[in-house]
């Protein structure tokens, strides 16, 4: 005794022996994946299913009731097992091995998952996708769910960002089947508001309270703190309502909404639950179902009501058989064909919809305002980063003048350019290249992305090694200092003068006025080999005897003490005293090979009681200037009466230097 | 040396030229061609002769169209394009060419001086 079925096939109605029905599912599967591999293999396919239909047919018509095993298995002997095909006609284009891969693939039984994909090579998962696919596409190579990448692309945002947007452009999108067995779905069975909570829990094999106490931890603890009179409210008492931790929660919900499939499917049912306990709940619900089908159609009595005139075809051909039988094969079959298309008859399928898969409008709006926001953000963000990536290039193109400022010529250049050919011309190439394969309808090849993303991660490398490099130049931060006591000065007075640069010098420019300090940066004397910087610092202190002394500090930074002390020694600041006239030169002149190290000198003018010092204004801005930690400590060491309210005019009398009129 | 192997490589040569001289005759559906080729003695599993249908018709040299039937869905029946019937005529030449000269090496029962 066999129990028969009705399918609709290619549009037939279909009056077939469930195991029969079984061996050509199976067929069909493997003649599915065979066939994936030719050009237009769904074409092929359904051409078959057609002459299947059309034989079945033939068979129905010479007055067979129903399809079985004997007569599927002569047609498939007909037809031919996908690894017959390989021994007597084959795409030329294949390879042995592949062909070898195929046949086992097509031959092995059905509920292994095909071990082997067509060449496993990386894809755009078109079926599953949420922006690109690119994630699901990802999780198919590497056979994990598509919510991991997911998350983890969601939350390395920033980093991932570019990688996600290369292999957007280089990979080509293709229909992927599932190849994990299981996976995290919205459970639409089992949901408070989208059923994120109730695909953990069916993931997991846990009850579905313990994800959403998890979920609402944060809130109830909360809720808890606020409640003063909560006896105990001393140990929530630090617990305050903290919108942070709330809308963390709330934005981990929003996202793992979007980025989790909702398993709408029976397959995709089964992959959620793990299959054993899916069949389980099945066989619960079908035989809640029989049950109420029975005692409805006893109720309805013979006269089932006036049927859709589209059935009218099902229902002849399922005279032969009884109601009842009608009734409980639904359970099992309404569910398992739905890979066959088109759908079977719908009439009957309401007995066996699984409970209410619609939202209802409300929410469905929600979703798509909050999918909308989402969307806005992360494209703004894209626009940004783009915006950012494009001001680095042209901030780099400009800065490029000052490089040799910071970078030493041989090694450390050939790494700047390096990096900056990595990071620069890579993306540029990869997407020429794109263009070029798109235009030339070339296959995607997935390895030109790959490859093109691990160099511009090299150049990223290359810049990182390349900004230690420069820091370690930075690291000692040393100072030099010389005292001379100046002749005996005759009058009560003494000028301090700047002497202006009497040649040409050239400015170092970063170009379109980049928001650079000009003033910090150095300036070139016309043969370029000196540096001039400006970064001097004016002191005026009293002196401990009765003669004018000036000191000057120096100080640079270095990778080590001893290149600081060194650079130290190469500056170039001659103090010249003519008279009672003291001579400061306008720049701080230092090697051109130095580089720019913070390299300053501060010069401090001890004036003796009695005596008063004029500073020209051209040096009043030197005066302001506020020497760097180095220096400052050794003027406090050496001259803790030092305060800069009584330097000018240590007797008392203010004859301040505003007067720069004088010389 | 797999016999069965070299038995399908020489079926496969001429399992085009058979399917076009077929489809030559007029429009025809695969099962009209599978007819034809179990009639003939020539043994052809079905589900080789779709995805050749369809390499061939994606290279331009047949072409279909859907015709309603009255014993189960609609078939596809192919014809030859222009472009087919050239390729055809080529493929004669050579089969007949190649026909000739096995028959004469392969009937020779001098041996070899």
């Amino acid at each position: 005794m066999k129990k028969v079925i009705n399918i609709n096939f290619q549009g037939q109605v279909i009056a077939i022996e469930e195991t029969a029905y079984e061996i050509l599912k199976q067929y069909i599967e493997s003649l599915k994946r065979y066939f994936s591999r030719e050009e237009d293999g769904d074409e092929i396919v359904n051409d078959i299913e057609c002459r299947i239909a059309e034989l079945f047919g033939n068979r129905l018509k010479h007055g067979i009731s129903c399809i079985t095993d004997e007569d599927v298995e002569s047609i498939i002997t007909s037809i031919g097992k996908p690894e017959d095909f390989d021994t007597d006609y084959e795409a030329s284009t294949e390879t042995a091995s592949e062909r070898q891969q195929a046949a086992t693939a097509g031959g092995s039984d059905e509920t292994t998952q095909p071990k082997t994909e067509e060449h496993r090579s990386l894809y755009r998962n078109a079926n599953d996708r949420i922006i690109g696919g690119v994630c699901s596409g990802l999780a198919h190579y590497f056979r994990t769910d598509p919510v991991w990448l997911r998350i983890i692309f969601v939350l390395l945002f920033g980093f991932l960002f570019w990688v996600y947007i290369v292999l957007w452009i280089v990979l080509k999108p293709k229909a992927l089947e599932t190849n994990v067995t299981k996976r995290l779905y919205r459970n639409p069975n089992d949901r408070f508001l989208a059923g994120i909570c109730g695909g953990m829990a069916a993931y997991f094999k846990i009850d579905s309270w313990i994800p959403r106490v998890l979920f609402l931890l944060p809130l109830l603890l909360n809720l808890m703190g606020m409640i003063s009179f909560f006896p105990l409210n001393h140990l929530f008492g630090d617990v305050h309502f903290s919108w942070n931790i709330n809308m963390s929660m709330l934005v981990v919900y929003v996202v793992l909404w979007i980025i989790i499939p909702e398993a709408k499917t029976v397959k995709q049912k089964l992959e959620m639950m793990g299959e054993e306990e899916y069949i389980r709940s099945i066989r619960e619900r079908v035989n809640d179902n029989v049950a109420s089908a029975k005692s409805r159609t006893e109720s309805q009595g013979p006269a089932a009501g006036p049927r859709p005139a589209g059935n009218a075809a099902s229902y002849a051909a399922m005279d032969t058989h009884s109601k009842e039988e009608w009734v409980s094969m639904e359970g099992t079959t309404m569910d398992t064909m739905d890979t066959m298309p088109p759908e079977p008859p719908a009439a009957p399928s309401r007995v066996t919809t699984p409970p209410s898969s619609e939202r209802p409008g409300c929410v469905n709006g929600l979703i798509i305002l909050l999918k909308i926001i989402f969307f806005s953000i992360v494209s703004i963000f894209a626009l940004v980063l783009v915006g950012l990536f494009i001001g680095f290039m042209v901030a780099g193109a400009q800065l490029m003048p000052l490089k040799s400022l910071f970078i030493d010529p041989g090694q450390e250049t050939q790494l700047l350019i390096a990096s900056l050919v990595l990071i620069i011309l890579i993306p540029v190439v990869t997407i020429v290249i794109w263009i070029i394969r798109r235009v030339m309808k070339a296959k995607s090849r997935p390895v030109i992305g790959i490859v093109a993303t691990v160099l511009w991660f090299v150049g990223f490398a290359l810049a990182g090694v390349l900004a230690t490099s420069v820091a370690e130049k930075y690291k000692v931060e040393s100072s030099g200092e010389k005292t001379i006591t100046l002749a005996p000065v005759m009058s009560k007075k003494m000028y301090v003068e700047m002497e202006p640069y009497t040649e040409d010098y050239a400015e170092f420019k970063a170009g379109f006025g980049i928001g650079m300090d000009i003033d910090e940066l150095p300036y070139t004397t016309v043969n370029e080999d000196s540096l001039l910087f400006r970064d001097i610092h004016l002191q005026i202190r009293q002196s401990d005897d009765s003669l004018f002394h000036v000191r000057t500090i120096a100080a640079s930074r270095g990778e080590d003490l001893r290149s600081a002390k060194a650079a130290i020694g190469q500056f170039s600041y001659p103090v010249v005293q003519r008279d009672s006239v003291l001579v400061l030169p306008e720049f701080l002149s230092v090697p051109v090979s130095q580089g720019y190290r913070e390299q300053s000198i501060t010069v401090e003018i001890s004036v003796p009681a009695g005596k008063t010092v004029e500073v020209n204004d051209a040096l009043s801005e030197y005066k302001n200037n506020q020497p760097p930690s180095v220096v400052r400590k050794r003027i406090r060491r050496y001259s803790r009466t030092y305060t800069p309210g009584e330097v000018t005019t240590p007797d008392g009398d203010s004859e301040h230097t505003a007067t720069s009129d004088s010389i | 040396m797999n016999i069965e192997n070299t038995q399908s490589q020489m079926r496969k040569g001429v399992l085009e030229y058979c399917i076009l001289s077929i489809i030559k005759r007029g429009e025809a559906y695969p099962g009209d061609i599978i007819d034809e080729m179990k009639s003939a003695g020539l043994q052809l599993l079905e589900g080789t002769l779709y995805p050749l249908l369809n390499r061939l018709k994606n290279a331009g040299i047949l072409t279909y169209q859907w015709v309603e039937s009255n014993s189960g869905p609609p078939r596809k029946y192919f014809r030859l394009t222009d472009r087919g019937f050239e390729f055809y005529t080529l493929l004669e030449t050579t089969w007949n060419e190649l026909a000739t000269g096995v028959e004469t090496v392969a009937r020779k029962t001098n041996e070899i001086k």
